[in-house]
């Protein structure tokens, strides 16, 4: 056994894998303990053998980044490791995201409650813009909750450094309905903005309680966008009808943001607005967006720790915790979860996903198995 | 009432003669104390209990030490508290100071009327310190979310309380003085904001047991109205299989099977929806409680200090740089329509090439060494922060 070997066993022995508790698109993600403390942590396996081209460029660019950016709001990578041949990366546990609360109809979301989800999400994304990282898959599914409340930006796989002067990007990435209009013309030039449109529609669908703009296909998507915003003209948008894919796709008239939200402060849609608007360089950034007076008014943002949790995280707490015990004392816990996940596994490249199913990654953290 | 040096014995009603009338009479006094001062409004203040009124301390042993009248003498005496902690009678109060300023029988410092208060609690020394505590408790304020770290949250109470020590003890009077007035110049405006912060929370408190106050009269009103509705219920289930029975032919047992499952059908529904709008207010209330346990506080932008040092470098407008030609020649601005930034190409290149400058080379894992380089060490933080 060499050195490196010896080093990855070590590593290996710090963690242990319990059962599985969802499945993504290249990964399975299993709940496991760190050893030492029993602290509770998250293994996403990643297959390396079934891809051709080796490893899956998505574990790559999440191990990359997670490797760097340690930040309250960006979900932790704590070790990475290799079990024949797999790829395991260790990331903190967190037991909810924030569709699941979207979506929990018995939860009530007050004004303050949502000011301190955005707070935490701009906090986050303007720790990864500093550090010049796009994160570019921006949606609530991949803005995990932690049990303090605490919000993570997580699922790094289509994450991306700042390009170069003249160098290309590719369009292909964004959920499509938390997609901006720049890249779905096609823009192969593109910048931190494309987050901050993600985050405009996150902040939407906090306060409507449903997806803004759920355009059906990308052609729909843009249609979506502009009977809900106004179609752009020349002056709002210099320069968007020569992107590559421009296509006009009708003209719709600019309804006011006070239409759709009404209950809503001026404030609020001032942010949103600056959020959503057209040309890329005019739109806001992290840095603005945190000194923007909608943070600063009254009410204060909702303290992490008392923001609207999913009801059944809270009551089958004790009962995991049992479970936990007792798989710890099990000898080999990866075996029993293991098999029949190779039954499900799905082999799937990330641009169908992406233009297929808006939610394909969704891991589901409520899943008891 | 035993150890009072300046009474006989003959005050006690055992040794007196005269049957047991003064006895009694001295017993009925201990338990009455008639504390009917002419001018109460005049001496305000002093600490006030749960409903409002202020409670005072008094015992039979009082004399004022000015005229030595006592309470046996002066069943309606009341003794009052001056600034410089002595006692004395009302009534040497107005003929001592009706007439201005004047100084006190005592320590001869100079006193107001006005500045008199009743006495709280039996030991002056106490009556004191709680003046100066509840004086410092106005201008002291600040909390530990007002400071960076713990330690310099623990300067600033040890201070408070060393300036509350010498003020108790008279120690050093003008010097802690000056102590307080240069805090109250220096925090004029977090003071204001504090005690704004202490009235909300207040008023939170409030609204909580009105809300509280509320759920409980809503519940109360729901239960007697759902009671009203079963009778109600039950009542017309009776008569409707009544009249059942009376117009139609069929079998008894049957008509009143059918009748008795559409009330039991009608009831489970009425239930069902009750459960909901109870778990619906519990949620709510759930919510309300723990909003005054933890404070919301003020959003902070951003809580690390990666902006809190001058960058080593400011950005120009332009570079002339070979690898953004492309962007330059970008004349029919596709890249520019896509929100494409050569200034964060050029940021990123310059803060990468200057991060790390002012970071001392590592000469051994032994912290000691890291300390000859004070304030050196977080000049640049990249990825970290």
């Amino acid at each position: 056994m060499d050195a490196v070997e010896k080093a990855n066993v070590e590593r290996q022995k710090k963690w242990t894998k319990d059962q599985k508790v969802g499945e993504g698109a290249y990964a399975v993600v299993y709940r496991g303990r760190e050893v030492s403390t029993g602290r509770k942590v998250a293994i996403k396996k990643i297959k390396v053998g079934q891809f051709k081209d080796g490893l899956d460029m998505s574990a790559v660019r999440e191990v990359k980044y997670l490797r760097e950016l340690h930040h309250l709001n960006v979900i932790e990578l704590l070790d990475v490791f290799s079990s024949k041949t797999n790829l395991n990366l260790v990331l903190e546990f967190l037991d909810s995201d924030l569709e699941i609360i979207i979506k929990d109809r018995s939860l009530v979301f007050l004004p303050a409650d949502i000011k301190s989800w955005m707070a935490m999400t701009f906090r986050g994304l303007e720790f990864c813009h500093r550090n010049f990282v796009l994160h570019r898959d921006l949606k609530p599914n991949n803005l995990l909750i932690a049990s303090n409340g605490q919000l993570k930006i997580a699922d790094f796989g289509l994450a991306r450094d700042f390009a170069d002067p003249g160098y290309k990007m590719t369009c292909q990435v964004i959920t499509r309905w938390y997609r901006p209009p720049e890249l779905l013309f096609g823009s192969r030039y593109y910048s931190s903005a494309v987050d901050i449109w993600s985050v405009g529609c996150i902040f939407a669908e906090l306060m409507l309680r449903t997806p803004y703009l759920p355009g059906e296909s990308d052609m729909d998507q843009l249609k979506t966008i502009f009977r809900a915003l106004g179609t752009p003209t020349e002056e709002d948008w210099p320069g968007h009808t020569k992107l590559p894919d421009y296509v006009p796709v009708g003209q719709f008239p600019k309804t006011p943001l006070r239409d759709l939200f009404t209950a809503a402060s001026a404030d609020t849609l001032n942010l949103l607005g600056k959020c959503l608007i057209y040309e890329p360089r005019k739109r806001i950034n992290a840095k603005e967006a945190l000194h923007h007076p909608y943070f600063f008014a009254l009410p204060y943002p909702t303290h992490p720790s008392k923001l609207p949790k999913p009801i059944s995280t809270q009551t089958s707490r004790p009962l995991e915790e049992v479970d936990g015990n007792v798989d710890l004392s099990a000898p080999g816990p990866a075996v029993r979860a293991a098999a029949p996940n190779k039954l499900k596994r799905k082999l799937s490249s990330p641009g169908d996903e992406l233009s297929g199913r808006p939610l394909a990654r969704r891991l589901d953290f409520t899943l008891k198995t | 009432m035993a150890n009072r040096p300046n009474v006989g014995g003959w005050l006690k009603g055992k040794t007196v003669r005269k049957g047991g009338i003064i006895a009694s009479n001295t017993h009925t006094r201990s338990n009455t104390p008639q504390i009917q001062s002419t001018s109460t409004t005049i001496f305000g203040g002093g600490v006030k209990d749960a409903s409002g009124r202020t409670s005072e301390y008094f015992s039979m042993d009082d004399q004022c030490p000015v005229c030595k009248s006592d309470r046996y003498l002066n069943p309606k005496l009341r003794l009052l508290v001056s600034s410089c902690y002595h006692k004395m009678c009302e009534s040497c109060i107005d003929r001592l100071f009706t007439l201005g300023p004047a100084p006190c029988p005592i320590c001869s410092k100079v006193l107001r009327k006005l500045a008199f208060t009743p006495q709280t609690f039996e030991d002056l020394t106490v009556e004191k310190e709680v003046a100066v505590r509840r004086r410092m408790a106005k201008e002291f304020n600040k909390r530990r979310e007002d400071f960076s770290d713990l330690r310099a949250y623990n300067d600033y109470l040890e201070e408070v309380e060393d300036i509350t020590f010498n003020l108790i003890n008279d120690i050093d009077i003008q010097q802690t003085e000056a102590r307080i007035a240069l805090h109250r110049a220096e925090n004029a405006t977090l003071i204001e904001l504090n005690i704004h912060r202490e009235e909300q929370y207040a008023q939170a408190l409030r609204e909580q047991e009105d809300s509280d106050r509320r759920d409980r009269e809503h519940r109360a009103l729901e239960a007697k109205r759902l009671e009203d509705e079963e009778r109600e219920e039950r009542e017309k289930g009776r008569r409707d299989i009544i009249d059942r029975l009376e117009t139609s032919n069929k079998d008894a047992a049957k008509v009143i099977a059918r009748s008795r499952a559409d009330a039991l059908k009608r009831t489970s529904a009425r239930s069902a929806t009750t459960t909901t709008l109870q778990s619906n207010s519990k949620l709510l209330r759930s919510r309300a409680t723990q909003s005054t346990v933890i404070p919301d506080v003020p959003h902070v932008p951003l809580q690390d200090d990666y902006y809190a040092y001058d960058d080593r470098y400011q950005m120009r407008n332009y570079y002339d740089d070979p690898l953004s030609e492309a962007v330059r020649k970008d004349r029919e601005g596709i890249m520019r329509g896509g929100g494409y930034r050569v200034e964060e190409a050029w940021d990123r290149a310059l803060r990468c090439a200057v991060a790390g400058l002012d970071i001392p080379p590592l000469t051994g894992l032994d912290s000691l060494d890291n300390e000859g380089f004070p304030g050196h060490q977080a000049d640049v933080v990249v990825a970290s922060a």
